[in-house]
């Protein structure tokens, strides 16, 4: 039975965290233990319980239908969480005064389109007066309505003793909306294939931290895993047989993510990471030994694309695409006889053909309704030149969304030194205090600032490895996002505590986050509570 | 319906198992892929996840199959028979956890008027009882063959004596189900399939540590559930240690202050459903209380039981209230956990604080006893409480190494320490379960996978009644550096390679036939697992739980 400690290099400095912890760490009642911190919270020092069996969704005034259910299956979905795997008691032994009847949900819009910008505010009260009583939520939309359960949820806790759901510092009044209307998570299915229900937890588990664009990076040079029918041996890019999504399946993550509140970005990242796309069409390659980027010379190559984004429109809903054009190497281009000679007759050097490539996949995009993203490159070279309706989505490093801005156009921050997981030395406070807006102070160009995204790139990562490489990380950074400005932390150690307690949450709910105490993804150091970890 | 009318009904569909073995692929080259490969040598490599074979995990016992390919129908139909099952939710409830499995992605609707190969699935269990204890019959026979029109034996039919059976069964046909993207179906390759099966240990276990770090119930479900694919049939709780008490006991309601936190427990209630959750799927729960010498966190809410607030390991062996508390937790216990196996720990004792505490030394010498004969005098009592309580105690290998004769005969040895041991445990007539740490202890990172597989329970056992008293064998996942976040991968794949060596043939899997043949199965399994969102670490890792090395197939890593 014995167990060998292996001290590394890393012992010490865990340590200091680890104290750090302990000492913030009182396990108490009067915390407020809500991840991330709502907009304006006042509470009381009551104790509420509630009944798991009985406990019942109300709707009267409501001008939502949910005719396909969003409201109702959220409300299951949260009771669950509530009960947790046990085994609940009655509350028939507490008077009905302290006993929460049910929620009263009360939407406004009987709209339940799901968009960039769809108001995803809330009212959250809990009385204690009142018979019976009820807890209150009014949203503008299901959405809303939604992350207000998913509020409500994270107030309730199992009291092991007694067996029952206790509901502390009742009364409770909590209003809360997002700062950005842009709180993305990529995960990449190209470098690994990530299973169907690795794919679905991911999206559970983003809308614990109230997270709302799932970026889906499907394709890039080493694999095409995704069935597109226009173009049946695409997928034939795929590491095997096995390793692929039929487009049903894609349909399938998009509404299992859109009743959850979370719009699916696509992206083909074009030209520079697509070689997996010639394994079905070698004509997409310059050359059969120089196969990337896609030709730029061949018309075949944009009726490709074409193809993709007409299949893309009928599944990935969002009004955006993402179209990549991110590190981009033309030396094939100049390389390969018949690509040079085609530039050479259209009169473009290879940097030219470059911005004419993305120009190109951008009209096609706009041609199928889509607005576009690109990677921050295309802005770098071509700015002027981009679509005004293209999202600059960063990633070399920080200041660029100002410059994007200062042109006048939308951009998504993801500084890769702060905001990529697959950076295991990103630590969780890195994530915590990069702010979006830094040096940008004139409103309207503040509006410009979508919101952000996290980046598990997929190199090391697969079905075994995901969800602990992106929480608790991808937590800060989603508290970041939602929070007010003024109520975010400025030291984020205020916040270890809470952060701490919201990834035994996850624990809890099946999610296997990591601790906090080390870099990304490591495994705990020592016997000790989760929530000291 | 035997097994033999099985056989008869398809003579022509059958080739032995040796030829089996010799078609599935050997080539070395292709196994070892080093990150830097090209893109177009990737594509040369995919024979491996060919559909034209199939992969199952733990190796049937005895398997033949033909070429032909069958659909199967989305909308699988159950059919009961033989004298329970008729009326049984338990196997309705299993075929429809498998019935998600095997149709999970969305198949395509098929045209009207066509016509899927399988559509029924038939479970004959001959047996009433649903008792699960060590040693049920876990044997089963399956067949897959398509139903000529002529036969009475139709499609797919599992035929078992157990319920328990029937599950092993489930699984594997379960595994035989590929889902065939090109026609968005699922199909059955190299039918028909005539397997029979049945485990070659009766005790098939992995250790869960919830002292080290508390394991959510959500996450202890999921080891069980992954356990349950790869056919493993004990679950080890390891309740409690020095660190921390997580479990409520009502005779003693103090003991779980010692828990982490007040969120950091398990109500009864909780230990039940886990305990049922693990019986719908085959899987005893044993649970282990480690005394004397790993029970410091009991103290916390009754100080009595150490021998003093600043020596507080091992238990106090010089007072009654000591026994009086391993007796009320057994009482409680017995009423969760209805498996007959008690483990008892009894490792590591240091027995210091017992002569450096004056009391209890003072105890030692009115009693004559040395430190080591109190140590023996200790677990002999708490097997002596077992055993009145019905219990069969399980005790680590330390007591025996220490007074194998002073033990019950009952008395079942948990090996440990290094190799060698269940020999000497068996040859004075005791059964033996094997955890060798230097093979199958699992948070020993370093340990590769092969070196779990071709670890044997009965190296340097010869006698065929003495392999007997083998029982089984166990992988531990002790809990030090593994809590929610990594146990799964930790475990997964590693546990798999015990896993086959405890079911499987010793010939089919001994290192002289099949070299190699075991890393493509280990290796799809493993993906299998990551398909049923069980979060199975790379086959290839040089440590265990580590990432991936870089991009590239799940089938290949």
């Amino acid at each position: 039975m014995g167990w060998r400690k292996k001290v590394d290099k890393t012992v010490l400095w865990l340590l200091l965290v680890h104290i750090l912890l302990i000492s913030v760490v009182g396990a108490d009642n009067r915390r407020l233990n809500l991840w991330p911190m709502p907009e304006s919270v006042s509470h009381g020092q009551g104790t509420l319980y509630l009944d798991s069996e009985k406990f019942e969704l109300k709707t009267e005034g409501s001008k939502y239908g949910d005719a396909s259910g969003i409201l109702k299956d959220g409300f299951s979905r949260v009771l669950d969480i509530i009960k947790g795997e046990h085994i609940i008691q009655g509350t028939s032994r507490f008077g009905s005064s302290v006993v929460i009847k049910g929620i009263h949900v009360v939407i406004l819009s009987s709209n339940d389109e799901l968009q960039y910008g769809v108001d995803e505010s809330y009212k959250l009260s809990i009385p204690v007066q009142g018979n019976p009583l009820y807890a209150h939520i009014e949203a503008q939309t299901v959405y809303g309505a939604l992350h207000g359960l998913e509020t409500f949820s994270q107030l309730c806790y199992f009291n092991f003793e007694t067996r029952v759901i206790e509901l502390h510092q009742a009364p409770w009044t909590i209003s809360d909306k997002p700062r950005f209307s842009y709180r993305g998570l990529l995960i990449d299915t190209s470098r690994h294939f990530l299973p169907l229900p690795v794919i679905k937890k991911v999206i559970d588990s983003m809308t614990y931290a109230k997270l709302n664009v799932l970026h889906w990076h499907i394709v890039d040079t080493q694999s095409f895993p995704l069935e597109i029918p226009s173009y049946p041996k695409l997928w034939k890019g795929a590491y095997s047989s096995t390793e692929r999504y039929t487009m049903a399946e894609a349909a399938d993550i998009v509404s299992y993510a859109y009743k959850r509140g979370i719009n699916v970005l696509a992206e083909i990242d074009v030209p520079g990471h697509a070689e997996s796309w010639g394994v079905g069409y070698p004509l997409l390659w310059p050359s059969k030994n120089c196969t990337q980027p896609l030709d730029v010379s061949s018309d075949f190559t944009f009726k490709v694309i074409d193809g993709i984004l007409s299949d893309f429109s009928k599944v990935f809903k969002y009004k955006f695409v993402h179209l990549g054009g991110d590190e981009v190497d033309t030396s094939c281009w100049t390389l390969t006889p018949h690509v040079s000679d085609w530039l050479k007759k259209q009169g473009l050097d290879a940097s030219q053909a470059y911005e004419y490539f993305v120009l190109k996949a951008q009209e096609i995009a706009l041609s199928h309704g889509y607005e576009m993203i690109n990677w921050e490159e295309t802005f770098n070279n071509f700015g002027s030149k981009l679509n005004p309706k293209t999202v600059v989505h960063n990633w070399l490093g920080g200041g660029v969304a100002q410059k994007v801005v200062e042109a006048g156009l939308r951009c998504i921050v993801s500084n890769q030194d702060k905001w990529y997981l697959d950076h295991l030395d990103a630590t969780w406070q890195g994530f915590y205090s990069n702010e979006p807006l830094t040096n940008i102070t004139k409103p309207e160009q503040q509006a410009l600032v979508l919101g952000g995204e996290v980046c598990m790139w997929g190199e090391h990562i697969d079905g075994s490895d995901i969800e602990q490489t992106i929480w608790p990380r991808a937590a800060a950074a989603a508290e970041r996002l939602w929070t007010p400005y003024d109520k975010l932390a400025k030291d984020p150690r205020e916040v270890t505590a809470r952060l701490a307690n919201f990834r035994c949450l996850l624990n809890k709910r099946g999610v296997a986050a990591a601790p906090l105490a080390g870099p990304g993804r490591v495994a705990p150091f020592e016997p000790g509570s989760c929530y000291r970890q | 319906m035997s097994a033999k009318s099985l056989i008869s009904t398809n003579p022509n569909a059958l080739i032995p198992l040796f030829f089996i073995l010799l078609l599935i692929p050997l080539s070395p080259s292709s196994n070892f892929v080093n990150s830097a490969r090209t893109l177009s040598s990737l594509h040369k490599s995919k024979v491996r996840t060919d559909e034209s074979l199939t992969f199952l995990w733990p190796l049937p016992a005895q398997y033949t199959f033909g070429n032909q390919t069958l659909t199967v129908d989305p909308n699988l139909s159950l059919v009961l028979g033989g004298r329970k099952a008729g009326n049984s939710n338990f196997i309705t409830e299993a075929f429809m956890r498998y019935k998600s499995i095997i149709f999970k992605h969305p198949s395509k609707e098929s045209a009207s008027g066509f016509k899927y190969d399988i559509t029924k699935l038939s479970i004959i269990v001959h047996s009433e009882n649903e008792e699960l204890q060590l040693g049920v019959d876990e044997s089963y026979s399956l067949l897959v063959a398509k139903n000529d029109g002529h036969s009475i034996i139709g499609e797919v039919t599992i035929e078992a004596n157990t319920l328990y059976g029937a599950l092993r069964g489930l699984e594997t046909m379960s595994q035989l189900c590929v889902y065939d993207y090109e026609s968005k179906s699922v199909k059955v390759f190299k039918a028909p399939w005539f397997i029979q099966d049945q485990p070659r240990f009766q005790y098939r276990g992995l250790l869960l540590d919830t002292s080290r770090h508390y394991q959510p119930v959500e996450i202890i479900k999921q080891v069980i559930d992954s356990m349950s694919y790869a056919k493993l049939n004990v679950l080890h709780w390891h309740i409690i240690d020095e660190e921390s008490f997580p479990l409520e006991v009502p005779e003693y309601p103090k003991l779980w202050s010692g828990s982490y936190t007040k969120w950091e427990r398990y109500t009864v209630e909780d230990a039940l459903e886990i305990v049922s959750y693990a019986k719908l799927r085959g899987i005893n729960v044993m649970p282990e209380v480690d005394v004397p010498g790993h029970a410091e966190s009991w103290g916390k809410g009754y100080p009595d039981l150490w021998p003093s607030p600043s020596c507080t390991e091992p238990l106090d062996v010089s007072k009654n209230f000591t026994f009086d508390v391993i007796a009320g937790i057994l009482t409680g216990m017995q009423e969760i956990f209805p498996f007959k196996l008690f483990h008892l720990g009894g490792d590591e004792v240091n027995t210091d604080c017992w002569t450096s505490t004056p009391h209890v030394a003072q105890w030692l010498e009115e009693h004559n006893m040395s430190t080591r004969d109190a140590y023996r005098y200790f677990v002999i009592k708490a097997q002596e409480i077992a055993l009145s309580h019905d219990r069969i105690p399980v005790n680590w290998e330390e007591t025996f190494n220490t007074f194998p004769s002073k033990l019950s005969p009952e008395t079942i040895v948990h090996n440990w320490l290094g190799p060698g041991v269940c020999p000497k445990a068996v040859a004075q007539g005791f059964k033996c379960i094997y955890s060798n740490q230097g093979v199958w202890y699992l948070d020993h990172l370093d340990i590769p996978w092969e070196n779990v597989y071709y670890a044997e329970p009965l190296e340097g056992i010869n006698n065929a009644s003495l392999q007997n008293l083998v029982i089984g064998g166990e992988v531990c996942m002790w809990g030090e550096t593994a809590d929610a976040s990594d146990v799964l991968q930790t475990i997964w794949p590693r546990a798999a390679a015990a896993a086959e060596r405890l079911w499987s043939n010793r010939e089919a899997t001994s290192s002289g036939i099949s070299k190699l043949q075991p890393t493509f199965r280990l290796e799809y399994f493993r993906c299998l697992l990551t398909r049923r969102g069980i979060p199975a670490a790379p086959v290839k890792n040089y440590y265990a739980r580590t990432a991936p090395p870089g991009y590239g197939s799940c089938y290949e890593q």
